[in-house]
């Protein structure tokens, strides 16, 4: 039969294909259907927490920074409760990583604070000496992108029913709107005001003179992103 | 039997191994200068402050691997099979108008794509995958590009005048078929313009930007899906259809076994894909799929050290020739380090020593004894062979080419070496409790103590660059001598002093 | 012996020398962790099979020769033998596959591993174990248990001698700073320090007994400041009685329900500020929930020794 495919390049690219997609369908697929339902407490992400997460992307953060608490005592007690899937239920791409040359940052917004991450990401030797993270200083000037998140959220509210502008269940007992503007416009001044308050908590006057400006410095929605990993 | 000769037209071929060895240089630079970031961060701004935005690790790590996987790794590939193809197939692109122009096509497409994504690289346009950033615009090219080169390996395939494949354009197929799937199921995603406002504005944002069409642990399923397979088929894969070639057809040797060529092959493409789990052990995917993911694993042994093992014996009772010859050095030490980290990886995919190993560098440790003791020195290999038979020149030097056989060398074992006990010592420190039951370490103490290891890496980065670099100016120098070879050789290839 | 053999022995006891070393010299150690020396074991597995397997073969390229019949296919020149595969392999791999089947069907049965109920098990022995042997510590070994848990924990804020960092957290090694108190004063202070929801008035509430009532002014809060930064030592001690002892006790240690300790740090007041963060003049301080209750009275013991 080998011998007669390898006479046969038609035949023998489709006897390859089929053996290989094999694996994908028997373990991909069954996962798909019972597709990961958030849990309790995970809301959607706000249009300022969303364009700190591109900022995040786009600097490959994910490189040297894992998003996965995995099981263990150890990993527990210094991250916070292993992930769950339901946790994971609007993150798209998912940030796992692969590497920790830093910390997980999963649930980092449990005991890291704004001000800690403005020094942390303009220095961050002179915050935690001997660390080998970049200081990514461009952040404090760089202006973040509002409307591609605004474009996301529109995106996966239309395509994946992402529920913004409707209650999700807290574990409190409690609900929470997660808003999106109606408008370009809107969706600007509900990150402005988000923006506010994390400027609040900060140091650097151009930082908090460009937010008073109307403006939105990168790491202000950095952070934002950073406080919303719990 | 033909008896005519042929004349094979080796164009394409030696486009691609120009990019090759350009694109080589560019990803192991990269690299290097990656390895010292992590030794000495100052380094982030080696182009001072203002431009620290894009020569910092994190924006230049997706370009290393980009472009020692896609850049010279795949220019490595697709000039091999533009040799490789014709010759096993008895055929030449000459004959054929139109694969000639797919040919050069297919280079000059691959080259626009790879400017559009060393671009969007360092311009930060990514969408975080590993192996798999580059947004849809390139995506869309990356197929197109996929298109054209099976369209010019099946046209050659199907005017071949050798009957039956052989065992490397097996592979070769395999290479196609196996990325073409991946990369289509990896890369749905939905471009954020079609997002349309309550008010009525669409088009909103950054054009090229879209979103994964899976989220979180689904995302991560198809992802490592992709990624482990990405491994598969571009640095296993075609890697071995380059061996089956070169070392029989360098050494003159017939091939050991067809009957082990076989079952290693069929082995390797069923077990393969069944592997991917282990790059999710302890996350959120299901238990039963980690489990399988073990499992398959180290099953997964068996049928990579088929054709590693078929190879060493295809050189039964040849020592001299191995002695004598840098290039089959390099063959020879390729198979030894594919069968090590075929055996490293599979160690690694179990569960109780993945809890240690994940997320640390001896997962690097495992990628790098892997790529550079297996993938690049085959790749290389590979163009020593072809370069005095494409540009009918004699190798321009043996000694250089033995002088860095041994560098290189040191360099990888200086690689894995350190990141080894860099990983396995991070990893242990991570998990430790002490007398109180409390973290004995906080996580920069388990980032302090790997400085010496990341210089000894840095090191050993430089040593096998170096290596690369004489591998350049040997070729180069191969490409602009006086023309010597008048015909087609075969076998040993003539190497000056 | 080969002098490959030898090679192979040479590999291997190097192999073996440089784990032992830096196994026993590495920071983390094995620790009596399952997962540690399965690794290390592992590591040197690998090492050691892939060297000596790799040396049977290329004893056969120095020794033996290649024989064999060929195939008719011939490509580029390139032939085939019609050798058998090596017994070796073609058994393992056999075996491999038996061990797959019988691992998922009957070893482990795909369905009955959790990893989540692992955890559960590991972590309450633990816990067990732990509990029962820190239940009674007190005194030094509290300090140096609080220590532990400072250095792992805190100093990547406070720094490892916790004098703050140059003010980008609050410095331990003394109660509390000018600027501390002063931000207090100016704006109040609202963190729960008490363990209970317990505001103070900012400047505006705060009335100088002594100065018939009268709010306190800049200059007031400036001396009252740096006197309670000092120890509760220098000018403002009327101020401070007038203004302050209501709340904080005559002598600033505190009093029950009604204001913190801002004298000396005290188990309570740590406990209170990891439980609950802290918000103030320097930053934001985050509450730690990840910390049991013996974690968090063990660092209050050490920061409360910090400034004895
Ligand atoms: C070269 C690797 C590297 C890169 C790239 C990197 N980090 Fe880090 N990061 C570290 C290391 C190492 C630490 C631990 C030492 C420290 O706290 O500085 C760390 C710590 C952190 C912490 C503190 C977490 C904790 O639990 O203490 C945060 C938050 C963080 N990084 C965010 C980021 C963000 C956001 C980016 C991208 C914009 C980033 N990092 C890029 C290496 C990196
Ligand atoms: C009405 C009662 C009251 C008065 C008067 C008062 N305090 Fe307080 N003070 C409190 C309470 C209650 C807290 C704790 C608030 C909290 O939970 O954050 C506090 C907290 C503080 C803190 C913060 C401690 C820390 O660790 O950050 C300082 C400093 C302080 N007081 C200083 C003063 C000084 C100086 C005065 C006089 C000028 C004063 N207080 C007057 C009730 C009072
Ligand atoms: C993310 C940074 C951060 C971490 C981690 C952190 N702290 Fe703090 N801590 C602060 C900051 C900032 C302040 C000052 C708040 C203020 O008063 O403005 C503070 C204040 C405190 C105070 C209060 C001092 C006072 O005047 O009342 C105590 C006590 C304290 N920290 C203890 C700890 C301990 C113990 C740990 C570790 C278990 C810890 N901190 C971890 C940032 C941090
Ligand atoms: C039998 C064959 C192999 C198996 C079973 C295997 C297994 C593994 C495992 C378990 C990991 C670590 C996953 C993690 O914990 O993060 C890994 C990572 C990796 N391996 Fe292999 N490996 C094999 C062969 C190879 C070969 C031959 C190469 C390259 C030449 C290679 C390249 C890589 C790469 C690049 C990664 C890193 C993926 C990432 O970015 O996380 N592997 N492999
Ligand atoms: C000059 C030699 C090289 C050096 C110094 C080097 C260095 C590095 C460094 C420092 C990293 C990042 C590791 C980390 O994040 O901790 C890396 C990652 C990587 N390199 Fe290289 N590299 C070299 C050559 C290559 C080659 C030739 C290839 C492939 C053909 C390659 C493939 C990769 C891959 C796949 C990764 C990602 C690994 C992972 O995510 O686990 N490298 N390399
Ligand atoms: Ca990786
Ligand atoms: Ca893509
Ligand atoms: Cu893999």
């Amino acid at each position: 039969m080998f011998h007669w495919l390898e006479k046969h390049p038609f035949f023998f690219a489709v006897g390859v294909f089929l053996v290989i997609s094999f694996a994908g369908l028997v373990e991909i697929l069954p996962n798909f259907a019972q597709q990961s339902r958030p849990v309790i407490g995970t809301a959607p992400y706000s249009t300022l927490e969303l364009a700190g997460r591109h900022v995040y992307i786009k600097n490959s953060c994910n490189a040297c920074h894992s998003q996965l608490v995995r099981p263990f005592k150890s990993e527990t007690d210094r991250y916070g409760h292993y992930s769950l899937s339901g946790e994971y239920a609007y993150d798209r791409p998912f940030l796992w990583g692969s590497k920790r040359t830093g910390p997980d940052l999963m649930r980092v917004g449990n005991y890291r604070t704004t001000d800690w991450h403005e020094n942390h990401m303009k220095d961050p030797a002179g915050v935690v000496p001997g660390s080998i993270m970049p200081a990514y200083r461009w952040m404090f000037t760089n202006t973040a992108d509002i409307d591609t998140a605004f474009a996301e959220q529109l995106t996966v509210a239309q395509f994946f029913s992402v529920p913004y502008n409707q209650p999700v269940p807290m574990k409190d007992g409690s609900t929470k709107v997660v808003k999106m503007g109606g408008s370009v416009a809107e969706a600007n001044a509900l990150a402005l005001a988000e923006a506010e308050l994390i400027a609040a908590d900060m140091k650097d006057q151009d930082v908090k003179d460009a937010v008073a400006n109307g403006q939105i410095p990168e790491i202000v929605a950095l952070i934002a992103y950073m406080n919303s990993l719990k | 039997m033909e008896n005519r000769p042929l004349e094979y037209d080796y164009t394409v071929a030696k486009m691609f191994m120009l990019t090759t060895i350009v694109l080589g240089i560019v990803g192991m630079l990269v690299g290097v200068i990656l390895a010292f970031q992590l030794a000495y961060p100052e380094l982030n701004l080696v182009l001072g402050e203002g431009l620290a935005e894009y020569t910092n690790f994190s924006r230049l790590r997706p370009l290393h691997t980009d472009a020692v996987i896609f850049g010279f790794t795949l220019s490595g590939v697709f000039a091999t099979w533009y040799y490789v193809g014709q010759r096993v197939l008895k055929v030449s692109m000459a004959e054929s108008k139109l694969l000639m122009f797919l040919g050069k096509l297919h280079f000059w497409l691959y080259l626009v794509v790879v400017a559009a994504v060393v671009v969007s690289l360092l311009a930060g346009v990514t969408t975080s995958k590993e192996y798999a950033e580059f947004e849809w615009p390139i995506d869309i090219a990356v197929v197109v590009v996929w298109v054209i080169f099976g369209i010019s390996m099946f046209g050659l395939i199907g005017i071949r005048r050798e009957k039956s494949l052989y065992i490397s354009v097996w592979y070769y197929i395999a290479t196609f078929l196996g990325i073409a799937m991946l990369y289509l199921f990896n890369n749905m995603e939905i471009p954020t313009i079609l997002g349309q406002s309550a008010a009525g504005e669409s088009g909103i944002g950054a054009w090229y930007h879209s979103v994964s069409m899976y989220a979180g642990t689904n995302d991560a399923l198809v992802q490592w899906w992709y990624g482990h397979n990405a491994v598969a088929f571009g640095f296993t894969v075609p890697i071995v259809a380059m061996i089956y070639y070169f070392l029989p057809k360098e050494s003159g040797q017939a091939i050991y076994s067809y009957k082990l060529s076989l079952l290693s092959f069929w082995g390797l493409m069923f077990v393969y894909l069944w592997a991917g789990g282990h790059h999710l052990l302890y996350s959120t995917v299901p238990d039963w799929m980690q489990t399988m993911g073990s499992i398959f694993s180290v099953i997964l042994i068996l049928p990579s050290w088929g054709s590693a093992i078929n190879m060493l014996l295809t050189m039964k009772g040849e020592w001299q020739q191995v002695a004598a010859s840098p290039l089959i050095k390099f063959m020879v030490l390729g198979s030894t380090f594919y069968m090590f980290s075929t055996l490293e990886g599979p160690i690694q995919a179990i569960k109780s020593v993945n809890a240690i190993a994940h997320f640390t560098d001896w997962i690097v440790g495992h990628v790098h004894d892997g790529v550079l003791g297996w993938v690049g020195f085959m790749i290389m290999a590979a163009l020593y062979h072809m370069a005095p038979r494409v540009f009918k020149r004699e190798i321009y030097s043996k000694s250089l080419m033995a002088a860095q056989f041994w560098i290189q060398t040191v360099g990888v074992v200086l690689y894995f070496t350190s990141m080894w006990i860099a990983g396995i010592t991070q990893g242990m420190m991570w998990r430790a409790h002490d007398e109180f039951g409390n973290l004995a370490y906080s996580f920069i103490d388990t980032v302090t103590v790997l400085h010496p290891y990341y210089a000894i890496r840095g090191i050993g980065g430089l040593l096998y660059l170096v290596g690369f670099l004489m591998f350049a100016y040997n070729i180069y120098k191969t490409m602009s001598a006086r023309r010597v070879e008048e015909s087609e050789l075969q076998n040993a290839s003539p190497m000056g002093a | 012996m080969n002098k490959l053999y030898l090679w192979g022995i040479i590999i291997t006891a190097v192999m073996l020398a440089a784990t032992y070393i830096s196994v026993s010299m590495s920071e983390g150690g094995l620790n009596n962790d399952i997962v540690n020396m399965l690794a290390i074991t592992g590591a040197v597995a690998l090492v050691i099979i892939t060297v000596f397997v790799v040396i049977k073969y290329v004893r056969q390229m120095q020794v033996d020769s290649a024989t064999g019949e060929l195939t008719e296919d011939n490509w580029d020149g390139i032939g085939e033998y019609l050798n058998d595969v090596p017994t070796g392999w073609a058994v393992t791999f056999l075996l491999l596959m038996v061990w797959g089947m019988w691992y998922m069907t009957v070893g482990y049965p795909v369905q009955s591993y959790s990893q989540i109920g692992e955890y559960n098990e590991d972590t309450a022995a633990h816990n067990a174990k732990f509990a029962a042997q820190y239940k009674d510590i007190t005194g030094d070994r509290l300090v140096e248990m609080g220590e532990s848990v400072f250095l792992a924990e805190c100093k990547v804020c406070h720094g490892i001698s916790a004098d703050g960092i140059d003010g980008k957290a609050a410095n331990l090694n003394k109660r509390i700073d000018a600027i501390a108190v002063k931000h207090a004063i100016e704006y109040g202070s609202n963190n729960q320090l008490l363990g209970f929801m317990m505001p103070m008035p900012d400047r505006n509430g705060l009335m100088n007994a002594n100065a018939g009532y009268a709010p306190i002014t800049d200059a007031e809060i400036d001396t009252v400041s740096a006197y309670v930064a000092n120890g509760m030592t220098g000018d403002g001690a009327d101020i401070f009685a007038g203004t302050c002892a209501m709340c904080h006790g005559a002598d600033g240690t505190g009093v029950e329900s009604m204001g913190p300790n801002i004298k000396k740090f005290d188990i309570a007041l740590v406990t209170n500020v990891l439980n609950y963060g802290k918000k103030g003049g320097i930053g934001a301080m985050p509450k730690f929930e990840r910390l049991n209750a013996k974690q968090k009275e063990a660092v209050g013991a050490y920061i409360t020794s910090l400034s004895e």
